[in-house]
C-alpha cells in the first residue's frame, strides 16, 4: 500500500480493573491505518475491539506501547493536546448516533466547525455540502427526534466528516438501521472515505459491512488473529 | 462572526426538563424578590430613621466636649456663651440651612395640685418649626412662637397634659434648679398639646423658647446648636468644616447622637443579612440541585461533546451559563416582581401598625435602590454560575470513555 499512514498502533497494551480481577483487553496490538481505508475490526464481545476505537480515538490512554496519529507519538496524558488531536483530526460515528437532541440537524453537523474555530460563512457552507452528501439538507432546521435512525446515523456522519478528519472512529454504525438504511449507510461511508481519503476505523459485528471494507482484522482475546483478510484499497464493492 | 451561541445552547438546555425549570426559575425568582423587598424596607427604615434623627438633632451639633460626655452637675454648666455669634459664623457656610440653639433640662411641672417630672427643651420655635416641619403631631392648642409673649408660654407632650388635666390656656409651674444651684419657679401658660408618636416621651417632655429656658435657670447660655444641612451627604464635608472652625469646640454628627437609629440598624442588618444569607443558599441549593441533575441525565452527552473535541473549559462555561440562564432568570424575574410591589406600596399606601413603644403607624414603604438590585443580581449571577459550574466539574472532568458508558 503506497497510500500514508493516519494511525498507527505499536505494541499497545490495555487492561482493566474489574474488582480486585486485572483483565488484559489488548495484549501487543500492532496496527496501521491508511489513508481512504475502511478497516474492520471483528470479534466476539470482549475481544478489544471497543478498545482499539477508544485507544485510536484517544480518549483513552494505552498502558504500554505507542500511539502514532499522522505520523508524531500522541502523549494521552495531555488532556487538552488529546482533546485538540480529537477536535481537529478525529471524527466519530457512534452506535446510537449521540446527536444532541437540543440541537437541530444543521447544529449537530455545525458543532466540529465551531469548536475547530472555522469563520461563520466557511461553516455555513461546509454544513450545507456535508448535509447534501449525506442527502438530509432539507432536514437541517429539524430536531434529531424528528428524524428515523437511518436519518440520525446519516447526520452523525455528516457531522464526522463535515471537518473533513484524518481519521473516522465508526462503533457499530450499522447497528441500530434495519438492512437497507445500513446498506445506504454503508455506501455513504464508502463514497466519502474514498472521496475525503478520511480512514475509517470501524467496529462490526456486521457482516454485510466487513465484506465491503478494505480490511477486516479479527481480534480474539486482546490480539490480532492471524487470519487478516485485506483487500486493496477500493476493490471492496 | 465566530462563535457558537452557547447562550443559545444554554437556553435550549435549560429548556429540556420545562417543569423542572420553571420550579427552579421560580424559586430563585420568590428569593431574590424576598431579598429585595426586605432589603428595601430595611432600607426605607433606615432612611426614614435617618431623616428624622437629623431632624430632631440637626445634621451636626455643636457644644462644649464636656456637654457630649460629662454629666452637669447645675444646668447649662457645660453650656455655650455668645450663642448668637456661634449661629452666624456657622450661618456663613453655603451648606448650612439654618442654625438652632436647644437648651437641655429637666425639673418639675406642677398644676398647684399635682407635680410631675418633666424633660424640657428650650428652642428657637419659628425657626425650629420652619427648618422641621410639621415634626410634632399638634393635638390639640396652636405651636409656639418665638416672638415674646405676654407671659411664657409651653407645649405639653400628650401623657403630661393628660397626667396634669392641663390643656390650652392653662397655667402651670416650672420647677428646675438654676445654673447657680438655686430652685427656681415660673408661671407659664399651655400653648398647645403634642404627640411625638412616643408615649413615653409624650408622658415627660416640654417644648418652651429659649428666654423661657434661660430665665428659668438664670443663665443666658444654650446647650448645644444643632446645624442643618442642605442634604444628608454634605455631612462628612461640613462636619470636617466646623470642626476647623471651631477648634475648642465639639462637633458630631447626627448619626453619633441617633441611637435609636444605630440600634434599630444594628438590628435590621442582622435579621435581614440572615435572612438573605438563608434565602441565598435555599436558591443556590435549589439551582445546584437542578443542575446536578441535568448533568447527571446529560453524562453521555458531555462524554459525546468531550469525544468530539470540545474542551472542559468549554462545557464549564456552557454549563455556567445554564445555571445562570436558571437562576438569572429566576432572579431578573424577581427584581421585576420586587420592583412591581414596591412600585404598588407606592402609589397605593398600606398602613403598618404602631411599632412597639410607639402611638403612631407609619406607611410600609419600599426602597428601589438600584446599586441594591445590582449588587443582588450580580450575587446571584455569580453565585448560581459558580455553583453549575462546581456541580459540573466532576462529570467534564471524567474520563470520556466514562462518560460515553454512562447509563
Amino acid at each position: 500500500m503506497s497510500q500514508p499512514v493516519v494511525m498507527e498502533m505499536r505494541s499497545v497494551h490495555k487492561t482493566y480493573r474489574l474488582g480486585e480481577h486485572i483483565v488484559p483487553a489488548l495484549q501487543g496490538v500492532d496496527l496501521q491505518l491508511r489513508e481512504g481505508e475502511l478497516l474492520a475490526l471483528t470479534g466476539p464481545s470482549g475481544s478489544g475491539k471497543s478498545t482499539i476505537l477508544n485507544l485510536c480515538g484517544l480518549i483513552d490512554a494505552a498502558d504500554r506501547g505507542e500511539i502514532l496519529l499522522q505520523g508524531r507519538p500522541v502523549d494521552a496524558r495531555d488532556e487538552t493536546g488529546t482533546t485538540l488531536l480529537r477536535r481537529d483530526a478525529i471524527g466519530f460515528i457512534f452506535q446510537n448516533f449521540n446527536l444532541v437532541p437540543v440541537m437541530s440537524v444543521a447544529e449537530n453537523v455545525d458543532y466540529p466547525l465551531f469548536l475547530a474555530g472555522l469563520p461563520w460563512a466557511e461553516r455555513q457552507q461546509r454544513v450545507r455540502e456535508a448535509l447534501q452528501s449525506v442527502g438530509l439538507l432539507e432536514h437541517a432546521a429539524h430536531r434529531p427526534d424528528a428524524l428515523s435512525g437511518g436519518q440520525r446515523q446519516r447526520v452523525a456522519i455528516a457531522r464526522a466528516l463535515v471537518k473533513r478528519p484524518r481519521l473516522v472512529i465508526a462503533d457499530e454504525p450499522t447497528a441500530s438501521l434495519d438492512s437497507g438504511t445500513a446498506d445506504q449507510v454503508l455506501s455513504l461511508m464508502r463514497e466519502l472515505a474514498h472521496r475525503q481519503g478520511a480512514a475509517f476505523l470501524i467496529a462490526t459485528h456486521d457482516s454485510r459491512l466487513t465484506c465491503r471494507c478494505d480490511r477486516v482484522i479479527a481480534l480474539l482475546d486482546g490480539r490480532i488473529s492471524p487470519h487478516e483478510t485485506s483487500l486493496p484499497l477500493g476493490a471492496a464493492a | 462572526m465566530n462563535h457558537f451561541p452557547w447562550l443559545k445552547f444554554a437556553w435550549q438546555n435549560a429548556r429540556r426538563n420545562r417543569r423542572r425549570s420553571w420550579v427552579t426559575a421560580s424559586i430563585a425568582a420568590l428569593g431574590t424578590a424576598a431579598i429585595l423587598l426586605a432589603s428595601g424596607f430595611a432600607l426605607s427604615t433606615y432612611q426614614g430613621l435617618a431623616q428624622m434623627a437629623a431632624r430632631s438633632s440637626g445634621h451636626l451639633i455643636l457644644a462644649k466636649p464636656d456637654q457630649f460626655h460629662k454629666d452637669e452637675d447645675t444646668p447649662l454648666q457645660h453650656g455655650l456663651d455668645q450663642a448668637d455669634e456661634l449661629r452666624a459664623r456657622l450661618l456663613a457656610d453655603p451648606e448650612v440651612r439654618q442654625v438652632l440653639p436647644r437648651v437641655d433640662f429637666s425639673g418639675l411641672i406642677s398644676n398647684g395640685d399635682k407635680s410631675t417630672v418633666m424633660m424640657a427643651v428650650g428652642i428657637d420655635p419659628d425657626s425650629e418649626f420652619a427648618i422641621k416641619g410639621p415634626f410634632l403631631k399638634i393635638k390639640a392648642g396652636e405651636a409656639l412662637l418665638s416672638s415674646p409673649q405676654a407671659s411664657a408660654e409651653v407645649m405639653l407632650g400628650e401623657g403630661l397634659a393628660r397626667s396634669l388635666k392641663a390643656e390650652p390656656g392653662s397655667s402651670l409651674t416650672l420647677l428646675s434648679s438654676t445654673a447657680d444651684g438655686a430652685l427656681n419657679a415660673l408661671d407659664v401658660r399651655v400653648r398647645g398639646v403634642f404627640s411625638t408618636g412616643i408615649p413615653d416621651m409624650d408622658k415627660r417632655l416640654v417644648y418652651t423658647d429659649v428666654l423661657t429656658a434661660q430665665k428659668l435657670l438664670n443663665k443666658a447660655r444654650i446647650s448645644s446648636l444643632g446645624v442643618f444641612l442642605r442634604s444628608m451627604e454634605a455631612v462628612p464635608g461640613a462636619q470636617a468644616r466646623v470642626d476647623a472652625l471651631f477648634p475648642e469646640l465639639q462637633v458630631q454628627n447626627w448619626e453619633t447622637q441617633a441611637f435609636f437609629y444605630r440600634s434599630v440598624r444594628d438590628l435590621y442588618d442582622r435579621i435581614f443579612g440572615a435572612l438573605g444569607l438563608i434565602i441565598f443558599l435555599i436558591v443556590i441549593f435549589v439551582v445546584t440541585n437542578a443542575m446536578a441533575m441535568a448533568i447527571i441525565e446529560r453524562t453521555r452527552e458531555i462524554g459525546t461533546l468531550r469525544a468530539l473535541g470540545t474542551l472542559p473549559g468549554q462545557l464549564l462555561r456552557s454549563l455556567a451559563l445554564e445555571g445562570m440562564v436558571l437562576g438569572g432568570g429566576g432572579a431578573a424575574l424577581g427584581a421585576l416582581l420586587a420592583l412591581g410591589v414596591s412600585v404598588l406600596l407606592y402609589l397605593f399606601p398600606v398602613q403598618m401598625p404602631p411599632p412597639p413603644g410607639r402611638s403612631d403607624g407609619y406607611p410600609l414603604s419600599i426602597a428601589i435602590d438600584p446599586s441594591v438590585y445590582a449588587a443582588t443580581l450580580l450575587a446571584m449571577l455569580l453565585l448560581v454560575m459558580l455553583a453549575s459550574a462546581l456541580v459540573a466539574r466532576k462529570t467534564v472532568h471524567q474520563p470520556v470513555v466514562q462518560a460515553l458508558a454512562h447509563t
